[in-house]
């Protein structure tokens, strides 16, 4: 990736799309934290801008940009070296492992779930800097890595891995198995290997070494796949933007190229399908109004909006497309207590513009958003393959 | 197939966003590739049509041969305007003025500029030297200075406001904030202001800073207008936003913050561009095209030592000769030569001397429009985009 501070003329046009500096004066924005402080960093010296862990790594400031700088690349690699040089607080060494949190979690499922609502859990939670303010994911003991790994027929002219992603995994593994049985019905070989964390919350947690280890991993995997004719396909936003421009760029991983250039967003590949008229499906009428807010990832990811343009295709669904705003939470950045603020400010805002929008239901890719947004819109959150798997239900090839 | 575009614009400016929104109201599927976000957000909202006299229409008359304003045609510049002006309505940032009619706005250094349409937040900005102005400011708010503005004026007075933030979108983000306006505004009534009009920068509510100023109006029983401010200017972010909201409730498909990295050509038909990626990228296919990557500060030209080269097409470029022709000796002096450069046109928006014919070309990238010099961006924007798309929608 282009990475090159001095493109940049100062126009401002990345601190308008912050939404960091948009609630927060503490964070001097995209422009002053990237290009500007960029001048006068140097490996030579130690890191000191504190402030530059307020950035929640939306890269709506890199999408903005008409210059072709990346200021929040340049930012995640100052967090990184700031991370390497000073203390990082518990919190963000508990979220750069969430994998391993997950992972016990899942395996003591019910335990966690009833005493994660608890009062003083909470309070405990609140000591070691972890906010509150939302209710946790529930987790589930049978996790998709736990569960049945091929679907579809052996034969089937094309082969998928499907990349689940953690939550997914832990949190929402009955959506992971509909999309793995919505993908083979589609005449589809779909295999979920054994898979780790892609290493985005690492990454963002200041740890790239543990990001690396996961990365390094999955590529591993995945590159043994599409060696052996099979695309990737992710569901997860973020997981996606990791595997397709973190894997071959910060992270630089042997066959990251390769894992990036074979990775395909769940519903791009389905219009992919389409267009190849691999298939010919029939969309069932779904009489809704939703408000689509759209990922802050999906929109780095530079593919456009995949899903609504299937929703397009599904009679009596009216989308409304939500792209101006930030939910807040931005994976764990807002389970951090020094962050709490920002993100409940961030919240309130999307939810307002999912509200004036007065829908029958929220869309959005991401699972952090629909938790961040369900809780401050009062209205229930699904993702867009649910839908578009109601929708396609007598779907047979 | 499925995935096939009847347009794709490529630059997501005012022209490229009011060429999808024309092709869109003729019932055409259209996408939208940008690099980023235009440079519009950095200007001051108004729509410059032309500067030279009072009715920028009939200047048109006067304008050079090759100038792209004659491949409109007048009534066309105007049915453009209007469709403008009926988008941005629609869109609650209604703008005021008359194509016919030239009218002045305050600028942040205190001395009036030629503009022809202005968001409704400006209405009041012309005004006569011996009407009494007062300009209010916020505390420590960068690069907005009231006494330069009032030293203009023997009949001025300013007041200075602490918000509890000084950056402009910051104040702009609180002005949403019903509490906040009323703090505000209960405020400016304490200040006892002489009868006249009240001038604020820039900074009057994310969305709808029409209502704003509308209520502050009404409360004071004063006219108040807003100062353009230095970049981030919020009537250039509230016009990207109005009309990029346009685009979305027209169903345009937007691909946003990555550049062209191929084109795929068929003999004279170019079939789809593919977008700069870490990995595999997303192709735009389209049975048109049109370019409204606008001119060197957009990107749309660049600029090596002695040529100049169009960025997405690598389409013929006109220049003013070698590069010591180029500029004036005075900087400030009006009409560099370079900005006649860029990229000529047939009748009907397709470029010269290329055998590539589903392509159309609009906005500040056509040669001889010299924007500066005649004061006239936004104007040949809207005017261009709109007679491109209604030529490339044609049904054929």
């Amino acid at each position: 990736m282009e990475f090159d501070f001095q493109h940049c003329i100062r126009c401002t046009i990345c601190v308008a799309n912050c939404p960091v500096s948009r609630v927060n004066p503490e964070f001097p924005g995209p422009k002053q934290a990237g290009p500007d402080a960029e001048r006068f960093r140097s490996d030579d010296e130690t890191s000191i801008d504190k402030w530059i862990r307020l950035c929640n790594q939306c890269k709506r400031c890199e999408v903005a940009c008409p210059y072709g700088v990346n200021p929040a690349e340049i930012i995640l690699r100052e967090q990184v070296r700031y991370g390497g040089k000073h203390f990082r607080p518990l919190a963000s060494r508990v979220f750069a492992n969430n994998y391993w949190l997950g992972a016990v979690s899942s395996v003591i499922a019910p335990v966690v779930n009833s005493l994660s609502p608890m009062k003083f859990i909470k309070r405990l939670l609140n000591v070691f800097g972890i906010s509150t303010y939302l209710p946790f994911p529930r987790f589930h003991v049978h996790t998709l890595s736990r569960s049945w790994r091929w679907k579809g027929r052996r034969r089937s002219q094309k082969k998928v891995v499907f990349f689940y992603g953690c939550f997914l995994n832990y949190n929402r593994p009955d959506l992971g198995r509909n999309i793995r049985d919505f993908l083979a019905s589609l005449g589809l070989r779909v295999i979920m290997p054994g898979q780790v964390c892609c290493g985005l919350p690492a990454l963002g947690n200041g740890d790239i070494e543990t990001a690396r280890k996961f990365a390094r991993k999955n590529a591993r995997i995945l590159a043994g796949y599409i060696d052996r004719g099979y695309d990737v396909i992710y569901s997860c936003t973020s997981c996606g933007l990791a595997l397709t421009q973190d894997y071959p760029g910060i992270l630089d991983v042997p066959d990251g190229k390769k894992v990036s250039e074979n990775s395909y967003n769940l519903h791009e590949y389905v219009l992919k399908l389409m267009e190849e008229h691999y298939i010919e499906p029939v969309f069932e009428s779904f009489h809704r109004k939703v408000a689509y807010h759209i990922p802050c990832h999906l929109r780095a990811l530079g593919i456009g909006y995949p899903a609504a343009k299937l929703f397009e295709k599904i009679p009596g669904l009216e989308t409304h497309i939500l792209e101006d705003n930030c939910c807040g939470l931005s994976g764990s950045y807002g389970f951090k207590r020094s962050n709490e603020e920002t993100a409940v400010k961030l919240g309130i805002i999307a939810g307002h513009a999912i509200k004036d929008v007065d829908p029958d239901m929220l869309v959005s890719d991401c699972g952090a958003c629909r938790m961040q947004l369900a809780h401050f819109s009062g209205i229930s959150a699904v993702d867009p393959s649910e839908i578009l798997i109601k929708s396609l239900k007598r779907e047979t090839q | 197939m499925s995935g096939t575009y009847d347009v794709v614009i490529i630059g997501g400016g005012m022209s490229g966003m009011m060429a999808a929104i024309a092709l869109t109201d003729m019932g055409r599927k259209i996408a939208v590739v940008s690099r980023g976000d235009p440079v519009c957000c950095l200007s001051t909202g108004c729509i410059d049509v032309l500067a030279n006299g009072n009715d920028p229409l009939e200047g048109i008359g006067s304008l050079p041969d090759n100038h792209p304003y004659h491949l409109v045609g007048k009534d066309a510049v105007k049915a453009s305007l209007e469709m403008f002006k009926a988008v941005m309505s629609e869109e609650g940032g209604a703008y005021v003025g008359d194509a016919h009619a030239n009218r002045r706005i305050l600028t942040p250094l205190g001395r009036h500029k030629v503009t022809c349409l202005v968001p409704g937040t400006m209405e009041f900005a012309d005004f006569h030297s011996d009407e009494y102005i007062h300009v209010i400011s916020f505390n420590k708010m960068k690069d907005f200075y009231p006494n330069y503005i009032t030293s203009n004026y023997k009949n001025a007075g300013c007041s200075i406001f602490d918000a509890g933030i000084s950056t402009t979108i910051g104040i702009a983000e609180r002005f949403e904030n019903r509490q906040f306006l009323e703090g505000f505004i209960s405020w400016l009534k304490g200040l006892d202001i002489p009868e006249g009009r009240i001038a604020i920068p820039a900074v009057l509510g994310m969305h709808f800073a029409v209502d704003v100023c509308n209520e502050i109006s009404v409360e004071l029983g004063r006219n108040v207008f807003e100062i353009p401010t230095l970049p981030p200017s919020m009537p250039g972010l509230r016009l990207f936003g109005a009309l990029k909201n346009a685009l979305l409730k027209r169903g345009v498909d937007l691909y946003w913050g990555k550049e062209i990295y191929s084109v795929e050509k068929s003999g004279s038909q170019i079939e789809a561009v593919t977008l700069a990626g870490a990995g595999r990228s997303a192709r735009v296919q389209g049975n048109a095209f049109i370019l409204a990557t606008g001119s060197f500060v957009s990107g749309g030209l660049h600029a090596s030592m002695d040529t100049a080269r169009e960025t997405v097409f690598d389409l013929p470029v006109y220049l003013p000769g070698k590069r010591k022709s180029w500029f004036n000796d005075d900087f400030f002096a009006p009409g560099h030569a370079i900005e006649k450069s860029g990229i000529c046109v047939d009748q009907s928006f397709r470029p010269v001397d290329t055998e590539i014919d589903n392509l159309f070309v609009c906005g500040s990238i056509l040669a001889f429009s010299e924007v500066m010099k005649y004061s006239c961006g936004h104007g040949i924007a809207i005017a261009t985009g709109v007679a491109a798309a209604n030529v490339c929608g044609e049904p054929v």
